[in-house]
């Protein structure tokens, strides 16, 4: 076989395992919410299912519920991530930023969620700290978490939503062409006297938001589907719409899954009701905006841009600093009463205990991880070489970065079910291939927007010389352009691995809970009866994802030189 | 001393002369999912050897239908003599199964001399298993009962009665919840308010459940609900999923009073550091909604004296002393104080944890109302307060 057919296999390949168990699952769900699921006795067509789901008294709510708390979420993150760069643009604190916020893409929503849940509980680290000062007994009878607004969810998304657009964002901004260009404008914006932020606005902002449209609109389709979140810290009367279809799919009434299906429909309508809510906004504010880009104001943003990016950036890492603390804090904690800020007395005890039981776990989630990883970082590479030897950088190539999206924005609880469905009929007994599977489904699209601009960056007369010196495809593939890229390879690798880790969903409904990862049992643990072995799995979950990073950044340094350290270039409007 | 009391004791003597000849091994068949439990039947059999020349030999099942499955194959098999099981540990549904297939021995539980013990008269549990009579078929082995926790530290005198417990919501605003019904210890909170509320009418909740008596049991129900939700935990706006969670926000002093259905629990947990040093456990004065878990012989039984003989050992104060340890299994004895003379008693109290239940605490015991009540009160439940999901 030889090395085009290869990539011709990997192409189809990549397509393959990108959409088919997408739709498979999506078909899965419509069937039943039609009213055909021949194992409960069900041959039949019916609009039963909608017509009881639509008369269920807070169906509007839940929808509402999960509307806002994705809308506000992904609004906060993004202005953050605007001010931030406009902030930071062209300085040395960005990349400090940068590699501050890299760590916490790595931690999956469970997590998230979980440390979030730390913080804002009426006898967490944060509570603890200001009875200090109040001298209170007793925490707070009101607790942050479960308001029916859902505002702790909002918290929640918006920490883990704004390190990954500002990564995204900063990917974009690093490409060669388009940094040159982008820096040339900037300096003759500043000559002209506009100060820096509000060219940045100007100028920056709106050649950048094109590009990083499909990431924040990935970003809000997913928040409007999460599960872990709404479910650890959310309301429960009602709860958010993803939750609700969750909990009606595990329902001990069987027939509860034709109301479920039909809620996963209405799902996938709510997450494309945000798109076009997000898309709307949009359209007002290019209005607002083009009228900006011409009133000649040097200053526009300015005060607005460095104090949003100030307080959230505050806020961001004090969270994260208070979360962290308080983990670490309960994972060791004897006798801990409620108003001390440490814990009389320190043990091993939780994490002993936490590691014997966590050894299958452990074991599990690296195998996913590393095989679904593999797989994944195989096929992308084989698909970009694809890619680049057809020499396809027109449509085909942004067809290819579009289709990656579909995987995101389409929500999990609306094609999970019906995948394992499918494949309960397809694979009774496996349980390893329908997991690794649906993980791929996941994992492909990060690895492929991770790989995908450094292999399309690579100085492409390094293949010119190597093949003119009789180098063949293949030669030049594996001798070539794998050590070259061994780098991003690495960080592919450790990002692949940190979204297979995270999956929650996709490990518990394929496997049918069969499959014990650190994450499934960390959902499970967290609400038990010990904080202290809560804080131990979830600190387990963000070592695990951490630990691949670390490798992917030392290994390279190790094994080659490392390549030129970037410096920032450019220089600001000092009279700002 | 009646006669036939004698002839049982007389025939316990023979049965353990005849087993001296020839040793015999009781096929024990229950869950084995527990290390305390195991450890602890293995110490029974170490006992009964030593005394009647009897050994137990633990099953270890994963699922204790599937003893239950056993016995109806060697039954369908005309299998009526030489059974592979001789003693079986059961309890709630797979009893009313077994009861309603006659697979069960009966009129012998009631002999065992140890019986006695448990003043059935007065523990009307001892006879009902998931309001299902036992007529003799099972014997009791062990007992859970729901035991309320506070912290000593901060409150001096938790409420003794349903009717206190509102008080105490009352002038503690948010510091009590329980678990939504779907949960084990949700439905249980429910069955002991409905028991208590309802004390004149509570014959029906030990009947099948009909439409008249759903709406008699639960109008002081939901009176008293209805009071009680705002002054829960989140004003009763959110209620915890699981009753581990209790513990956990009693650990973090958010609720100060919670409840669980096993005892042992609580001193465990507090050797953890899950709970608070001063944590203190005590019953309820009116009435511990309590189960019993029996052991049940099956009617093929191949050696079923010496099955009645390690049943009456496993009643004994000894044994069921033993078993109450919190260092062994720590479960609750069936075996009624005022039975046993001073020294039997001492016995109960040996190695107690400051957060561990005091012997006897239990003022009275609600047994279990009739199974078709959990399903009955907790759709109610939902359709009154609204759905959470």
């Amino acid at each position: 076989m030889g090395f085009s057919t290869v990539l011709t296999l990997a192409r189809y390949l990549f397509y393959l395992i990108l959409l088919v168990p997408i739709a498979v699952g999506v078909i899965g769900v419509i069937l039943p919410a039609a009213g055909y699921f021949p194992a409960l006795g069900q041959h039949g067509w019916s609009s039963e299912p909608f017509a009881r789901l639509l008369a269920h008294p807070d169906i509007s709510k839940m929808a509402g519920l999960s509307l806002f708390t994705s809308l506000l979420a992904t609004l906060i993150a993004f202005i953050g991530t605007v001010a931030v760069l406009a902030q930071f643009y062209q300085c040395k604190a960005l990349a400090r930023i940068q590699h501050g916020l890299s760590p916490v893409l790595a931690i999956p929503h469970a997590a998230a969620a979980i440390a979030v849940a730390f913080l804002l509980a009426p006898s967490g680290w944060a509570a603890r700290f200001t009875a200090t000062f109040t001298h209170t007994v007793l925490p707070d009878a009101h607790s942050l978490m479960y308001d029916d607004y859902g505002l702790a969810i909002v918290l929640a998304l918006a920490i883990k939503e704004l390190p990954f657009m500002l990564l995204m964002a900063l990917g974009v901004l690093s490409q060669p062409n388009v940094k040159q260009r982008l820096e040339g404008q900037m300096r003759v914006a500043q000559t002209l006297g506009y100060c820096h932020q509000t060219s940045f606005l100007k100028i920056v902002f709106a050649q950048l938001y094109p590009q990083v449209r499909l990431p924040v609109l990935a970003v809000l389709a997913y928040a409007s589907a999460s599960v872990e979140i709404p479910l650890i810290l959310g309301p429960q009367n009602p709860p958010t719409l993803a939750v609700a279809i969750v909990q009606w799919f595990n329902h001990t009434d069987l027939s509860m899954r034709f109301q479920a299906s039909a809620a996963a429909i209405v799902q996938m309508l709510v997450t494309l009701a945000a798109v076009v809510v997000w898309l709307l906004g949009e359209k007002i504010w290019q209005q607002g905006f083009r009228w900006q880009l011409v009133s000649g104001n040097r200053m526009w943003g300015k005060a607005g841009s460095t104090w949003l990016a100030r307080l959230l950036l505050g806020c961001l890492v004090t969270a994260t600093l208070l979360i962290m603390l308080s983990m670490i804090s309960y994972s060791f904690a004897g006798f801990w009463p409620y108003p001390n800020l440490v814990p009389t007395q320190l043990t091993l005890l939780h994490w002993q205990d936490a590691l014997q039981a966590l050894g299958k776990p452990i074991g599990n989630t690296l195998m996913l991880g590393f095989v679904s990883t593999c797989i994944a970082v195989l096929l992308v590479l084989l698909f970009l070489e694809s890619e680049q030897q057809s020499n396809r950088t027109g449509p085909s190539a942004t067809l290819a970065d579009k289709l990656l999206f579909i995987p995101l924005m389409v929500p999990g609880v609306a094609f999970l079910y019906g995948l394992v469905w499918v494949g309960q009929w397809l694979f009774a007994e496996a349980i390893w291939l329908p997991v690794i599977l649906s993980h791929l489904v996941y994992v492909i699209p990060y690895v492929f927007l991770s790989l995908a601009v450094a292999y399309r960056q690579l100085d492409i007369r390094y293949v010119h010389v190597a093949t003119s010196l009789g180098k063949s495809p293949r030669q030049v593939f594996f001798r070539l352009k794998l050590p070259m890229l061994f780098a991003p390879v690495m960080v592919a690798l450790a990002l692949g691995a940190a979204i297979s880790f995270g999956q929650y969903l996709p490990t518990l409904l394929v496997s049918g809970g069969r499959l014990a990862t650190v994450t499934t049992e960390a959902v499970a643990i967290a609400s038990g009866a010990s904080r202290r072995l809560t804080a131990v799995y979830a600190l387990m979950q963000m070592l695990l994802p951490l630990l691949g990073f670390l490798l992917a950044w030392w290994l390279p340094t190790m094994l080659f030189n490392p390549a030129k350290q970037a410096k920032p270039s450019g220089s600001r409007n000092r009279t700002c | 001393m009646p006669l036939s009391k004698a002839c049982v004791i007389a025939m316990f003597i023979g049965a353990g002369w005849a087993g001296k000849a020839a040793a015999t091994t009781v096929q024990f068949f229950g869950w084995g999912g527990s290390p305390q439990v195991n450890q602890y039947l293995q110490w029974v059999s170490e006992q009964t050897q030593a005394r009647y020349d009897i050994k137990v030999n633990h099953v270890k099942l994963a699922d204790t239908s599937d003893a239950v499955t056993r016995v109806l194959g060697e039954k369908a098999a005309g299998n009526s003599s030489r059974g592979s099981i001789d003693l079986l540990w059961i309890n709630g549904e797979n009893f009313a199964a077994m009861k309603q297939h006659n697979l069960l021995l009966s009129d012998w539980a009631e002999q065992l001399p140890n019986f006695a013990l448990t003043r059935p008269d007065e523990n009307p549990s001892m006879r009902m298993d998931f309001g299902i009579a036992t007529d003799g078929q099972e014997a009791p082995w062990g007992k859970a009962a729901l035991v309320f926790y506070f912290n000593q530290r901060l409150v001096s005198e938790p409420p003794a009665s349903l009717a206190e417990l509102l008080e105490f919501a009352r002038q503690n605003p948010g510091r009590f919840t329980y678990p939504l019904p779907d949960d084990f210890l949700g439905i249980s909170f429910l069955k002991y308010a409905a028991l208590s509320l309802n004390a004149a009418n509570r014959q029906l909740l030990y009947a099948p459940v009909t439409d008249p008596a759903l709406a008699t049991i639960t109008g002081p129900l939901f009176t008293y609900l209805d009071k009680l939700h705002p002054l829960l935990w989140q004003q009763g706006e959110f209620f915890v999923r699981q009753a581990s969670m209790l513990q956990q926000l009693f650990s973090d002093n958010e609720i100060l009073l919670a409840f669980s259905f096993t005892a042992a629990e609580i001193p465990a947990a507090v050797s953890r550091f899950d709970l608070p040093q001063a944590t203190r456990t005590y019953a309820m004065h009116d009435g511990s909604l309590s189960n019993v878990h029996f052991v049940a012989i099956p009617f093929n039984s191949a050696r079923t004296d010496a099955a009645k003989t390690v049943a009456n050992f496993l009643l004994s104060p000894e044994a069921q002393a033993y078993k109450q340890r919190v260092s062994v299994w720590g479960d609750e004895t069936v075996l009624s104080m005022e039975a046993l003379s001073k020294e039997q008693q001492q016995q109960f109290q040996t190695q107690s944890h400051p957060a561990a239940l005091a012997p006897g605490a239990y003022q009275q015991l609600l047994a279990e109302p009739h199974a078709s009540w959990a399903p009955a009160l907790r759709d109610a439940w939902y359709a009154r307060y609204g759905a959470r999901l």
